[in-house]
């Protein structure tokens, strides 16, 4: 494998372009035409544009991708995740083109990529899954029929996109009153955003945490689960902050957790990386709740807290190597590891998108800091696709000492120009439930509906008045009032000092 | 200089003075002694201190050629020491500058222009909802003549593929309602009004 192709924008995009280097391998882009400047077009060693920037035109068009590889003499794809990561018919024309496709087989996608086949396949392995119904809701289903069907499951239900993702195409509904219209507005969204407006029901488990297994398989059989991560901190099923190892995962129930998830994509007849979500109820007991058949997110905390690289490794099983590390390595967490979403959203305003060019962008580093960004000071963030900006990963040495490296991280973060969530995390870390780990899937939006659009930003004392100071002085600067005196003396003076220093040192010499 | 500087809807009266290589700076009366240094065109490092009440810190003289000596010169030097700040200010939307400070971000307006945020309605008068972002009407929730109250959605905008519901601030009568569902919206586009 001497060169592969990255069907994919953004922040994945460059990590998988990174991995790729440090592999000897030539990393390869394509670009729809609002991303002709993004930071993984100017990483890469190629790049190839696919078209407009509407998804469906570009991102989302197999023949401009295959195109691409073809011009570039690319002999694999990696899909990243999003767009076509989860499409099988992405993955088998990437097969029948002759090139290595960096993800599970055409048919393992198709089973696991229907979340209704997925959950009779989960049943077949002998893993619970959520009650709710066996098979999509018939598109000409009849109210009373819906009804009933509803009845027969429970409220609070959810209605879920049969290919969906994202928390997109997915509604709560509490009383049959609201079920006619939720069901309207999951296969509207649905329909939207996967070009397939089918969608099921499943009963809404009380306070539930979602919990998750990473798993890698080789083409020879070798199939490792890796420890949990928790992702039950969401907003609106949005995952916004992930961490690894779970709180409320201890040694007996990662084993049994992640021996389901094994016996799932076992019987998947899985193969490269993939990762088995639960939901978690208050007695302890774990339900199937899906599979995704790629690379997730979140993939940075695992390699956090184990050691291993992810994307290396997908790329090393797409080549036919064997699993060769310890399994024991995957399994025991050294230390703990969270992330934060960064998005192009702003808190004080319902996270309504923040689109717009950056201004400046600083992004926190140091110790056990990982920022993953596709954004770059000067770059539009497009209206066209997911307004994630980032994901601000931290490492530390236990879960107390990490959450305090994230808040001093966040601090770290500079984005102007746009709004982002990080106001909002630096909230949510605050908050003791947070701290502490008493939290469920449905604990943010529980207390953001409590807040009510109170902002997030609680200046301390001085820093309206710093602000203020900041903003004259900075306005006497630019409008060239003392310019010569203040400004130009500071710089003149750290010249002549260099220059002064740099002399001295050469007559030591 | 005098500046008159609107943060958040209040107004701060700032006088700017140099002395020495550094500032005194009042706002509204309370006086800080500031030592600039620009990073870069939009970056600011201050190091301040507060001038306490009836001190003569701010008017302190130019160090002597003894004060540069280890050990000699005046207890208060015109470059302090002290809290040590970073300020970025960058532009905002309607004219204003968005300053930040440390980790908190202010929205100012030099020299008393008002804020005409149209999305932050105040607690009466027409309230006109529009669109904070480009993107297209996926549904229209309420009429012409009907009653709203607060924080009901009324139209929902489909944007960077999440469809976000757009609510009223507060209670009221849709007087008119500018888009149909399906039409593409600019930012700021008018979507509808409130009485």
């Amino acid at each position: 494998m001497k060169k592969i192709l990255i069907a994919n924008r953004g922040e994945i995009a460059v990590r998988i372009a990174r991995a790729c280097r440090e592999m000897g391998v030539s990393p390869v882009a394509v670009y729809s035409e609002c991303d002709r400047t993004a930071l993984h077009v100017r990483y890469a060693d190629e790049a190839y544009p696919i078209g407009p920037s509407a998804p469906r035109d570009s991102y989302l068009r197999i023949d401009a991708i295959l195109d691409a590889a073809r011009r570039s003499g690319a002999d694999a794809v990696h899909p990243g995740y999003g767009f076509l990561a989860e499409n099988e018919t992405f993955a088998a024309a990437v097969r029948d083109a002759g090139l290595v496709f960096i993800g599970p087989s055409p048919e393992a996608i198709a089973l696991m990529g229907s979340k209704t086949a997925a959950r009779a396949a989960a049943t077949r392995a002998g893993v619970a899954v959520v009650p709710g119904t066996e098979g999509p809701l018939s598109p000409a289903i009849t109210e009373p029929e819906l009804t009933s069907t509803a009845q027969a499951i429970g409220y609070p239900l959810l209605v879920k996109a049969v290919s969906g993702g994202g928390g997109k195409g997915m509604r709560t509904v509490t009383n049959l009153r609201d079920l006619a219209a939720g069901v309207a507005a999951a296969r509207s969204e649905a329909g939207s955003a996967f070009g397939d407006p089918a969608v099921y029901l499943e009963r809404c488990l009380i306070r539930p945490r979602h919990i998750e297994v990473q798993l890698l398989a080789d083409e020879h059989g070798t199939l490792v689960p890796f420890v949990e991560r928790e992702c039950s901190i969401q907003r609106r099923h949005q995952k916004v902050v992930e961490e690894t190892p779970s709180l409320a995962v201890g040694p007996p129930l990662r084993a049994a957790i992640t021996s389901a998830a094994s016996a799932v994509a076992r019987a998947a007849g899985y193969t490269n990386a993939g990762t088995i979500e639960f939901l978690l109820d208050e007695d302890g007991r774990f339900y199937f709740l899906e599979m995704n058949t790629r690379l997730q997110v979140e993939h940075p905390i695992t390699e956090m807290v184990t050691g291993l690289d992810l994307v290396r490794w997908q790329v090393r099983i797409a080549r036919g190597e064997r699993l060769d590390f310890d399994p024991a390595q995957a399994m025991i967490p050294r230390g703990h590891a969270l992330e934060c979403r960064i998005y192009a959203e702003d808190p004080d305003h319902n996270f309504l998108p923040s689109p717009g060019r950056i201004q400046q962008l600083r992004a926190p580093s140091g110790p056990g800091v990982r920022d993953d960004s596709g954004a770059a000071a000067g770059l539009d963030v497009p209206i066209f696709y997911d307004p994630m900006i980032s994901k601000l990963a931290c490492w530390a040495e236990d879960r107390a000492s990490v959450v305090a490296r994230m808040r001093r991280a966040l601090d770290e973060y500079v984005v102007t120009g746009i709004k982002t969530t990080v106001p909002f995390f630096r909230w949510l870390l605050a908050q003791p439930e947070f701290v502490e780990g008493r939290f469920h899937t449905t604990y943010l939006d529980e207390v953001l509906a409590a807040r009510a659009g109170r902002s997030f930003v609680e200046p301390d004392g001085d820093a309206e008045d710093i602000a203020v100071i900041g903003a004259a002085l900075q306005s006497m600067l630019s409008s060239g009032v003392s310019r010569s005196s203040a400004q130009g003396a500071a710089v003149d003076g750290a010249a002549l000092r260099w220059k002064a220093r740099a002399r001295a040192d050469a007559l030591r010499r | 200089m005098q500046y008159e500087i609107e943060v958040d809807g209040r107004l701060r009266q700032v006088v700017v003075h140099r002395v020495g290589d550094g500032f005194a700076v009042e706002v509204d009366g309370r006086r800080w002694q500031v030592d600039l240094a620009r990073v870069d065109s939009h970056t600011l490092s201050l190091i301040t201190g507060v001038v306490p009440p009836n001190g003569d810190t701010g008017d302190a003289t130019p160090a002597s050629d003894s004060s540069r000596r280890p050990g000699v010169g005046p207890l208060v030097s015109p470059r302090p020491g002290g809290p040590s700040r970073e300020v970025i200010v960058s532009s905002g939307t309607d004219g204003r500058l968005v300053v930040r400070v440390g980790a908190t971000a202010f929205s100012v307006a030099l020299n008393g222009r008002r804020r005409t945020d149209e999305m932050v309605a105040g607690t009466d008068g027409p309230q006109r909802i529009v669109a904070p972002m480009p993107g297209k009407i996926v549904r229209v929730l309420v009429g012409v003549g009907d009653a709203v109250h607060a924080r009901q959605a009324l139209i929902v905008v489909e944007a960077m593929k999440m469809e976000n519901e757009l609510r009223a601030a507060r209670d009221g009568t849709v007087a008119g309602i500018h888009v149909k569902e399906g039409v593409s919206v600019e930012a700021g586009a008018p979507l509808i009004d409130i009485l």
